[in-house]
């Protein structure tokens, strides 16, 4: 599979700031990559230096084939970018903003331009000083999937859109993912990059610490299990892999690693199993993992 | 003095005691947001005020110097720039600081006056603030009471500081405290017309826009009447509908009459209570006039970066146009009137107004065809800073991230500005043209302010590329183009008097082309100006291409 984004050993500082360290990442084309990370943890830099916005001080990047920063023009035909905050012009309407958008792009759909505005409910008349932020947003969302593009570089696209325009959105990125596209989606929503992302690469202090499928990431955490048994259970905290187990009468609960889950479940059956959930990991628990040893030392129970 | 007013107001809205609640903690708030912008103000205007009585000593040392300066400020143009000139036929320096320069300071206090209104009022409704703090234990009409509290204060002070200072040089006590509360009663009047606008619109930029427009009615209005008071024959009551009128009729160090005032006071009070009445009437957040919606669609010709730059300038084009077409005329047909003043003046005076050959009239059209272009040079910077606007508040990065090139972006807005130049020139030098013409009954004056207007169009476009090479190389040293253009009003404006030598003059763009009609235009000047400014344009779209865009979020 060819690489729509390629990045290596990326470095990027602001005057003392370090914001990229060393970044690597790397985004088949035709999938869906989650790009996940704390505030400040280097995504929106990263994404301006693939927007050729900001040099790159160091390291190798690749986009689409080309040089983001010399080839910026020629690049930016072939892909749409909606930033997290959008900004409009106060005496532009949104309809205004979204064709000139198309049109310095090199062209849109008009029929589609028109269904999106209708699908997420935008009334391109008005003025972009009276749009809300959400709609802001919606107005550079439907600049960005009404053009036919190969890339969408998506900034923590739907901060400020209500559930309903969530699932908009959501249905938008699968339609874009069956057309074949490519799709870089920052976000610390995680529920929307568990759903959506073939790929996932977390971000943290300017560095991928973890990149991989979904299924792969999971690996590298531990499930949660709540069981109901006939005969007490307090001797599966003995088993390898098995985390913070407590009982409540018939009740346990635990974690277990994700390779060990198999011999566990073998030895609730043997102890008679009545009742049994087993969660996979959330997202929230795969950043936990990553940022929750800052937040142990720091004493906090704060979960960004 | 506008506690009065608001007291009278108050019961004018929807509540009394309540709808005030929380005026006091409001007010404390603002002084502790203003308190760079407080002291800026009111020591700033006084300091001023100052810098005027020192160098009015310094030019005017014998009673002939000064006598020699009352001739042109008691002829219409003097009128017009200055006042009405009480008692300029028995000049002092302080008649004259108050008659002339004061002026100015009444300019800058009506400004003060408008703008921390509009600050305190709409800008904070705007931007939603306000939403939160009237979420709170907080009157209807707290806001709007704590920042016209807030003016008066600021009013109050300017008012004695200007009385003390001018007491302190050892004018007439009486004298100075009647012109510092002239100042004061400026900034209370344009408080009230701005506690007006900002109900009207729901931007600020629209209710500061509306009261400096009224500021500038002020202006002419008493311009066009001092003028005729001056001639003796004419409407000089239109001086009686500024305000910065009655502020003059004080006749400070003459008459030091205080009643005019009232006038002021009674204004004032009517306006803030226009406004209590008109901001119960609307909804939080919104004007009176309503916002209507726009085309759903983009127009066709509304595609390229050239296009797009020049839809985002064209409303300001709009407004600069019918500004320097009405200025324009209104100069312009101060023409004859100005002739007839100097008719019998003297030669040395002749001399000062430019018109050394002898020549009066073409000096006063050149004079104006250089102010125009000052006037549109600081368009120019103007237009350049909100180039720093859209980068800076994050519209530019998704414009840049399309297939707009960094060159293609602010090559299209430095075309667009440039082009945008000469049409503004053209548009001053055809009012200028018209009313000269009507004035003295010429038609072909047309012609020649035409061509002096445009002639300076590559000074200007010197200032625009200087302007956008700052701007493109280190935008935060923007501001720095404002020393070129001040410079340019020193050196075109008080070079006879400061007695610049020649090679110092010659740094202003300004002083190369040459005042049209007085003087001929220098084709060689506008030839290496315009080669100069296209280089530092070149100079600014490349250095552009290689700087990191600052952040929107």
């Amino acid at each position: 599979m060819t690489a729509a984004i390629d990045i290596q050993h990326l470095h990027k500082s602001f005057g003392r700031v370090r914001a990229l360290d060393g970044l690597d990442l790397r985004v088949d084309a035709g999938t869906v990559h989650g790009f996940l990370g704390p505030n400040g943890a280097g995504k929106s830099t990263t994404i301006r230096i693939l927007l050729g916005l900001l040099r790159a001080d160091a390291g190798q990047v690749r986009l689409l084939g080309g040089d983001p920063w010399a080839d910026a023009v020629a690049l930016h035909r072939r892909l749409a970018y909606v930033p997290g905050d959008v900004e409009l012009w106060p005496n532009l309407t949104g309809g205004e903003a979204i064709d000139l958008f198309a049109r310095l792009r090199g062209g849109t759909d008009p029929v589609r331009r028109d269904e999106l505005c209708q699908r997420f409910d935008l009334d391109p008349s008005k003025k972009g000083r009276t749009y809300s932020k959400g709609n802001r947003q919606k107005v550079a969302l439907i600049a960005a999937l009404a053009s036919d593009v190969e890339l969408l570089l998506l900034d923590e696209p739907t901060a400020g859109l209500d559930p309903l325009m969530e699932a908009v959105f959501q249905e938008c990125i699968r339609e874009v993912k069956d057309a074949g596209r490519t799709v870089l989606l920052s976000s610390h929503i995680l529920a929307q990059v568990e759903v959506l992302a073939d790929q996932i690469s977390i971000i943290r202090q300017g560095r991928i610490v973890e990149t991989g499928s979904l299924t792969e990431l999971r690996h590298l955490t531990r499930t949660s299990v709540e069981a109901v048994t006939d005969r007490p259970a307090d001797g599966l905290a003995n088993l390898a892999g098995v985390h913070g187990l407590r009982t409540d009468g018939d009740q346990v609960r635990f974690e277990v690693d994700g390779d060990q889950l198999a011999v566990v479940v073998r030895e609730l059956g043997d102890l008679g199993v009545q009742g049994l959930t087993v969660r996979p990991p959330t997202l929230e628990q795969l950043l936990l993992r990553h940022y929750g040893d800052r937040l142990v030392r720091n004493g906090t129970a704060e979960v960004a | 003095m506008a506690t009065t007013t608001l007291d009278r107001a108050a019961p004018a809205g929807t509540g009394t005691g309540t709808a005030v609640n929380g005026t006091g903690n409001l007010l404390r708030f603002m002084l502790r947001r203003d308190r760079i912008r407080l002291p800026a103000w009111t020591l700033g205007l006084p300091l001023l005020m100052t810098y005027f009585a020192a160098a009015l000593d310094t030019i005017a040392q014998t009673p002939e110097d000064l006598a020699g300066l009352t001739v042109f400020t008691s002829s219409p143009a003097g009128a017009l720039f200055g006042g009405p000139g009480f008692g300029f036929d028995d000049l002092t320096i302080e008649r004259f600081l108050a008659g002339q320069y004061g002026l100015y300071i009444l300019l800058g206090a009506g400004l003060m006056g408008l703008l921390t209104v509009v600050r305190h009022t709409r800008t904070e409704e705007r931007t939603g603030r306000a939403e939160l703090v009237r979420a709170n234990v907080v009157g209807r009409h707290a806001q709007l009471t704590a920042a016209l509290t807030l003016t008066t204060v600021m009013a109050a002070l300017v008012a004695l500081l200007i009385g003390a200072m001018m007491t302190s040089r050892g004018f007439d006590a009486g004298g100075s405290m009647v012109f510092g509360a002239s100042v004061g009663a400026v900034a209370l009047t344009f408080a009230g017309i701005a506690a007006v606008t900002v109900q009207l619109s729901e931007y600020p930029r629209a209710a500061s826009g509306m009261a400096g427009a009224a500021l500038g009615a002020a202006f002419v209005l008493r311009g066009l009447g001092d003028m005729a008071a001056v001639q003796g024959n004419g409407p000089s009551w239109l001086s009686w509908l500024s305000p910065i009128g009655w502020s003059q009729q004080t006749a400070a160090y003459v008459h030091d009459r205080w009643w005019p005032l009232a006038v002021s006071l009674a204004f004032a009070a009517a306006t803030a209570a226009t406004g209590y009445l008109l901001s119960a009437r609307r909804d939080f957040g919104a004007g009176l006039v309503p916002p209507r919606p726009g085309s759903p669609r983009a127009a066709s010709w509304l595609a390229g970066p050239f296009a797009f730059a020049f839809r985002l300038h064209r409303a300001s084009l709009i407004g600069w146009s019918a500004a320097l077409l009405v200025a324009g005329v209104a100069y312009g047909s101060f023409t004859q009137p100005l002739l007839d003043g100097f008719e019998n003046a003297p030669e040395d005076l002749v001399e000062v107004m430019g018109g050394g050959s002898g020549d009066l009239l073409a000096g006063y059209l050149g004079m104006m065809g250089l102010t125009m272009a000052l006037v549109v040079g600081v368009y120019a910077v103007i237009a350049v800073q909100s180039l720093r606007a859209e980068e800076t508040e994050g519209r530019a990065e998704p414009v840049l991230a399309t297939s707009v090139s960094r060159t293609g972006w602010l090559g299209s807005h430095i075309a667009v500005v440039a082009l945008g130049v000469p049409w503004l020139l053209l548009v001053a030098g055809v009012g200028m043209g018209i009313g000269a013409a009507a004035s003295t009954g010429d038609p072909g004056l047309l012609g020649d302010l035409l061509v002096g207007h445009l002639a300076h169009t590559p000074a200007v476009w010197l200032v625009l590329s200087a302007a956008a090479l700052l701007y493109a190389a280190a935008p935060r040293t923007l501001p720095v183009i404002w020393v070129l253009l001040g410079y340019g009003l020193i050196a075109g404006y008080f070079a006879p008097i400061l007695e610049l030598p020649e090679g110092v003059l010659r740094l202003s763009p300004f002083e190369h082309v040459g005042e049209y009609p007085l003087e001929e235009v220098s084709v060689v000047a506008v030839g290496v100006l315009t080669v100069l400014a296209g280089a530092l344009a070149q100079a600014a779209v490349a250095v552009f291409r290689r700087r990191d865009l600052a952040g929107g979020a």
